[in-house]
């Protein structure tokens, strides 16, 4: 895997459902080892910006570049370094932590320590038991684990704490948090300010499909003139409020 | 190698955890032996026949197993798995379509063989049932029926768009299948009239050619069957892997 200097390299990706355009002409650039955070409200197009970038979805005009490649060609080579939490994870009906966990790994040419990984994340006495008996928690930290199997350079973290108490989430970034300092780029997305300031080197805030602020957290405080991040994030947001 | 046998261990694990293959692929054809055990028990197939009712359907209770697996259980769980969108999560991951498709198939492929394996050693210890055919010649036309079957199978789980549409196709070609290819009432008891009409199930064909293996009875036009089925396992085989969806 060559070492291009930038993980993810967008440009003018511009997607179109039923004739309305839900992103419009985005522009991106992801620095390796950084953490990067895609922000906006619920519709505003944050999933399908992954879900284009990953190649899932095809988007209408535009390029997206993943660790040098192309995820559309080369699906099977960059997914080998590539790991991936969805918004909406799903799971076989009957399947339990280690089974899944199991599975994962498999595939993969040199995957982590599986079971380590459910130690770190707090879900280490969970493995017999099946993922459908898991909390609303349980389960969220499991797809981070999953995510996490294949030893990636890059993971994808779409709404990465959502479920979790306030505990959880502390241990979910100081574990992000190292693995950033070995070198790790983390793609994500999040509805809490606190976890985006705490972990983001870099956000883009989208609005209907649009950027409306690209730049650090400091940037998008002085920018807005306003001294807590959250108070920027939603006066970037909410900029002329819908009717 | 090692990716197709974890996977297939999970795989298997959770098909046989989810009991309903079980009992249609494994159960339900000794059930069926039993039954007309009970009822032919060592009768001659007819009037002078030097085979009995019993050993010349052995070949159609063999199919019950073929039948549950591809038009009911690959079919339904290759779409369940997109509708639930695990094959998205699988997606992004570097496994191939073929991979996936291969681990499904032969699932079914060992339920087929493990239903065989309890049916011959029973209905030779119950009833008598003797193999006078040639085994490789069996052997070899059931797992062409075998294949060809599956194929469909996975070919509907294919192209079908969820679940719900995938049963209904399944039940369309499932039951007729079952019960007028000769896999549940045999063949030779159906009127002349209905045996033309499913003489063109490729079940049907796969049957008959099962049969006479089994018993050692020269075959009229053997290449009409195997080329039937093959070219139904070559062309749905390639529909499945060339229209795969993720989504």
């Amino acid at each position: 895997m060559g070492k291009a200097k930038e993980a993810i390299r967008v440009s003018g990706l511009t997607k179109i459902y039923n004739g309305k355009k839900v992103l419009d002409g985005l522009n991106l650039s992801v620095k390796n080892g950084t953490v990067f955070g895609l922000l906006g409200a619920n519709g505003a197009g944050k999933s399908t910006t992954i879900e284009c970038i990953l190649g899932t979805r095809r988007a209408e005009q535009g390029t997206a570049l993943v660790l040098g490649r192309d995820p559309g060609k080369e699906r099977r080579a960059l997914f080998q370094k590539v790991g991936v939490q969805f918004q909406e994870g799903d799971y076989q009906p009957e399947i339990k932590v280690s089974e899944i966990c199991e599975e994962i790994a498999c595939l993969y040419d040199s995957p982590s320590d599986w079971r380590e990984l459910c130690e770190r994340f707090g879900i280490g006495d969970k493995l017999k038991n099946a993922v459908k008996s898991l909390s609303g928690g349980e389960r969220q930290r499991l797809f981070i684990v999953l995510a996490l199997i294949p030893a990636p350079e890059l993971v994808f973290l779409d709404e990465l704490t959502t479920g979790l108490d306030a505990k959880a989430r502390r241990t979910v970034w100081k574990i992000l948090e190292d693995l950033k300092a070995q070198g790790l780029t983390i793609f994500l997305t999040s509805h809490f300010m606190d976890e985006v300031e705490a972990l983001c080197d870099e956000v883009c805030i989208l609005k209907k499909g649009k950027t409306v602020f690209y730049g650090t957290i400091e940037q998008a405080k002085e920018q807005s003139g306003c001294e807590k991040f959250e108070d920027a994030y939603l006066k970037f947001s909410d900029e002329e409020a819908d009717a | 190698m090692r990716t197709f046998t974890n996977l297939l261990k999970t795989e298997l694990k959770l098909n046989i955890r989810n009991m309903n293959m079980v009992i249609f692929a494994v159960i339900m054809p000794v059930v069926v032996l039993v039954v007309l055990g009970i009822i032919y028990q060592s009768r001659p197939a007819y009037p002078g026949a030097e085979y009995t009712f019993l050993e010349q359907s052995m070949s159609a209770v063999c199919t019950i197993s073929i039948c549950a697996g591809g038009l009911m259980g690959l079919p339904i769980v290759v779409s369940e798995y997109r509708e639930r969108k695990i094959l998205k999560r699988f997606q992004v991951t570097p496994v191939s379509p073929v991979m996936l498709l291969v681990v499904e198939f032969t699932i079914y492929v060992l339920y087929a063989l493990v239903s065989m394996v309890l049916l011959f050693p029973a209905a030779a210890c119950f009833w008598g049932v003797a193999f006078r055919g040639s085994w490789p010649a069996f052997i070899g036309s059931w797992f062409l029926t075998l294949i060809s079957t599956l194929s469909i199978g996975m070919m509907v789980g294919g192209i079908a768009k969820d679940t719900k549409i995938a049963s209904v196709i399944a039940s369309i070609l499932y039951f007729p299948m079952l019960i007028f290819s000769g896999a549940t009432v045999p063949f030779e008891v159906m009127p002349k009239m209905l045996q033309k009409i499913v003489g063109l199930f490729p079940l049907t064909q796969g049957i008959q050619l099962m049969k006479a293996a089994s018993l050692g009875l020269a075959v009229d036009n053997l290449w009409l069957p195997v080329a039937v089925m093959g070219a139904v396992a070559i062309v749905c085989t390639g529909i499945a892997v060339k229209c795969f969806q993720w989504e």
